[in-house]
Order: structure tokens, then sequence, then C-alpha cells
């Protein structure tokens, strides 16, 4: 493949407490790959997902984002051109209205001037109505966000991602408080805008089922170390039985 | 041994509802009851001071001196309360830390500020309305004062813990958008507590009222004035007229306030 490697994840491990969460753990990612992270939970995905958003750092290893060690990225700015999150629905200001939700996008680029006086006559307007188009919510444009159903508030940080525009989507358990019919609307439209948009997308998920339908690769994490890492079509049934099994029925 | 240890945690609590409820009883072995515990005329003057309140005196000038009077208590609790606001936005970001980058210059911040707010709220408004008058003299700028100051220092603190206690998910995902200290203030925090402050806001606007009607009392003029020296002529009829007026008043934020809460909520 010629597509170059945009994440390198070498040798990380990270503690807390006494109990290990990661590791030693290294793989690395290609542009434009889809990554699902799959495992127990307990497993440290969330804890990889916080490493590589640098909400925490790893006790020992390092890892590169597009060549360069992360510890470059600490300019908050800088950094959001690089990686994108998104979290569980809670994820946005409910008091406010749509729009300056999505706008939030664009906080990366906006001086303090320019960030307050959009939420007087919101700036570049065009631009989130048209993520807001993307995402199916053209008519939710002012309405305040609290108002919208569990879905609908994932749709609008997705098209707050699309107005943030990073090279890497970081999502964790991003349909864990949806039902099934919601959850899959959210995936469907998570990996189809990452795939037009040319995005690394990188996802946390608790159903098995998810992950092969909509990711290209299934990492798996089992109390904190690599336990497979392989295309989404070559895991076999007997891998994930062993995966989620309970280590007391194992004995 | 263990058994009996369990039973005093599972009691304890009991027990000293229990020892303060016999506290309380004995307490009241210590009054005097058949003496001294209302003055010979005081049961004759509570009748007629309550008797007034269904006869308060509605004469013409009496109205007016009642309506010129709410006008100036509502004016100072208005501007004190204006400016209570400014301070309290100012001092209460501040005192939250929000704006902190390290934890270092957060801490630092936070018990800079804190102290600050503490030092303006320990000293109750009539106090530093004595303070003011005796240095300003009799005029407006001393009751204006005397409540911004421990006013702020009240909605400073309040705000600043309702800012600490936002949720931080939002704050986070603003975090990683992007946005600096001061864009997850005003995209984030703020709009987070603005409902709440505002509801806090207008109570502490009812409260300044009454105080703005008790500091009259210093000689300031006001609804509080007007009941001292119809007191001290025993017109108790008039008392009441211009307790009514203060009521009324009170009802009238507690309508605004609640409507403004129901926009706001929407």
């Amino acid at each position: 493949m010629s597509n170059p490697e945009i994440l390198d994840i070498n040798q990380i491990s990270k503690h807390f407490e006494r109990k290990v969460a990661l590791s030693s753990l290294s793989f690395s990612v290609k542009k434009g790959e889809r990554v699902a992270l799959i495992g127990p939970s307990g497993a440290g995905k969330t804890t990889l997902l916080n490493i590589l958003a640098s909400v925490i750092e790893p006790d020992e290893g390092q890892v590169f984002l597009d060549g360069e060690p992360m510890q470059e990225y600490a300019d908050r700015k800088k950094f959001a051109k690089k990686i994108g999150i998104i979290r569980q629905q809670f994820d946005l200001v409910g008091q406010l209205p749509v729009i300056h939700n999505v706008l939030a996008g664009k906080l990366a680029d906006w001086g303090f001037a320019k960030s307050i006086l959009s939420l007087l006559i919101p700036q570049e307007k065009e631009a989130a109505i048209r993520s807001l188009e993307r995402v199916g919510l053209p008519d939710k444009v002012y309405e305040r966000t609290a108002n919208l159903s569990g879905g609908e508030q994932q749709r609008v940080a997705l098209a707050r991602l699309l107005v943030q525009s990073p090279q890497i989507v970081l999502a964790d358990e991003p349909v864990a408080s949806l039902d099934p019919a919601r959850a899959e609307d959210v995936l469907f439209m998570l990996t189809k805008l990452a795939a037009e948009e040319n995005q690394t997308l990188i996802a946390s998920l608790h159903s098995i089922d998810y992950a092969r339908k909509y990711f290209d690769r299934l990492i798996a994490l089992k109390d904190g170390v690599l336990f497979f890492d392989l295309e989404a079509d070559k895991v076999t049934d007997e891998q994930l039985k062993e995966l989620y099994q309970l280590k007391e029925l194992v004995r | 041994m263990n058994k009996l240890s369990l039973a005093y945690e599972l009691h304890k609590r009991k027990l000293l509802t229990l020892l303060l409820t016999g506290v309380f009883i004995w307490s009241l072995f210590a009054v005097q009851w058949s003496t001294g515990l209302i003055h010979g005329s005081g049961l004759a003057t509570a009748g007629q001071i309550f008797g007034a309140m269904f006869q308060p005196d509605v004469s013409a000038d009496i109205l007016i001196i009642a309506l010129e009077s709410s006008w100036i208590t509502l004016a100072y609790a208005a501007a004190g309360m204006s400016l209570a606001i400014i301070l309290a936005f100012f001092l209460g970001i501040w005192a939250s830390g929000v704006l902190a980058s390290g934890a270092k210059s957060r801490y630092f911040m936070k018990g800079t500020f804190r102290s600050v707010l503490g030092f303006m709220r320990a000293i109750h408004e009539l106090v530093w309305a004595w303070l003011f008058v005796a240095s300003f003299g009799l005029s407006p700028y001393a009751a204006v004062f005397a409540l911004a100051i421990p006013y702020g220092g009240i909605l400073g603190r309040i705000f600043a813990d309702m800012l600490n206690d936002v949720p931080k998910e939002p704050i986070q995902a603003l975090e990683s958008a992007g946005a600096s200290r001061i864009q997850c203030l005003i995209y984030g925090y703020l709009p987070n507590v603005r409902a709440n402050i505002l509801s806090y806001v207008m109570y502490r606007f009812e409260c300044a009222v009454r105080s703005s009607a008790i500091m009259s009392f210093v000689g300031l003029g006001g609804l509080g004035y007007q009941i001292q020296l119809s007191l001290d002529d025993l017109q108790y009829n008039e008392v009441w007229t211009f307790l009514f007026f203060l009521i009324g008043v009170v009802v009238l934020i507690d309508l605004w306030s609640s409507q403004l809460r129901r926009r706001l909520a929407l």
C-alpha cells in the first residue's frame, strides 16, 4: 500500500495507581483507514483514545502523529487541525442553539473578538448550515441543542467535526447511549463522512456487529495488551469468544 | 463487642437526636414563664400593631410619601445590584479558576480571589452603610456602595461555585476542538450557568430591596426611614402602609423573575 502512516503508536504503557491500563502497546494506522477498537470493559480502549487525544500522557513509549512526536502538538489549535474527537452525546453545550455548537468547530481558527461576535451574529454561517445539511438536520439550525434527541445531538457533534475538519477522527463509544436504530444511523453517517472527507477514523465500540459492518480493521485489546489486529472480515467467532470470555470461566 | 459497636454505628444519629431533644426540653425549665417573658403592656401594643395591619393609612399624602420612598429604596437596590453584578462577574470568573492555564496558577487565582470575595461579604451591608455614611455622609453613594460590596461578594462566590460545577464533558469537547480558555468560557461555561445565575441574581435583587429598606434606618431615606419615623410617632397605620409597599415591590420582582426564568428555560 502506498498510503503513508499517519499514526504510529510505539510501545506505550500506562498505569493508574497499581492497575495496568496499557502495557507496551504498538501499532500503526495508515491514512484513511477505519479502525475499530474492541475488547471487554476495562481493556484499555478509553485510555488509549485519551492518550491519542492527548488528554493524558503515556508513562512510557511514544505516539507519532504524522511523523512528529505528539509533544510537538502542544498548541491546542494546531492539534485540533490534526485530531478531532467525538464522545457520547453529553459533548455538546445544551443551552446554546445548534448553530453555535457546530461553529465551535471553528474556534481553533477564530480569535476572541470573532468568537464573541459570533454568539450575537453567527459568523461563517454557510459552513455550519452546509454541514448540518450533510448530517440531515437542515431544519434545526436555531433550535436549542438540549431539546434535540440523543441521535440528533450526535449528528450535531458530527456536524461540528465537519466544520473542524481534522485529519483523524477519534470516536469514544460514539453510540453507547443510543438505541440500535439510532446507533446504526449515527455509525453509518460517521463512517460515510470520514470516507468522504478522506479522514482516518479510530472508534472504540462495544458492539462487534457494528465493528465488523462499518470498519475495515479491528484492533482487539484485552487487559491492556493487543489481543489481535486483523482485517474486519478475517476475524473469526472463536477469536471473539476468547476475547470476551470471563477469566473465571477459563479456569 | 463487635456487635455492640456495630449497633452503635447504626444508631449513633438517633442517639444524638435524642440527646439534643433532651437538652432543648431541659432549657425550657430555665425560662420564667410567669413573669418577665412579655412586659406588662407588650400584649396590648402588639394588639395595636397587628390591628393596624387591617387599617393601613391610605390618605393621599401618605401614599405619595410611600410611593416616593419605594422608588428611592428600589433605586438604591437596583444601582447597588448593578454594581454588584459587575463586581461578581469578574471576581467570580477569576475566583473559579477556569481561566487559569496551569494547576499552580489556578490554585493561586482561586485562593486570592476567593479571599477577596470572602472579605467583601464577611462584613454586613449595614456595617458597610455605617462606614460609608461616616466617610461620605448621607449621600446615595453610601447606600449604593454599602449594597454593592457585600452583594458582589455573595454573588461572586455563588457564581464561582456554579462555574466549578459545570459538567466536564462539553468543556473537554470544546478544548479538543481547539478552543482557548477564554473561548471555553464564553462557549461552554457561561451558557451553562446563565439560567441559574440569572435566577439567583433575581433572588438576590429581592434581598437587596429588603436590605435597602433596612439600611435607610441609618438615615439614608427610603421605606425604612419612613417606617422608623412612623414608628416613633406610634402611627402603626402608616407603618403598615409602608410595609405593604415593601411587600408589593418584592412580589413584583418575584413575578418578573419567574417570567424571566420561564423565558430562559425554553
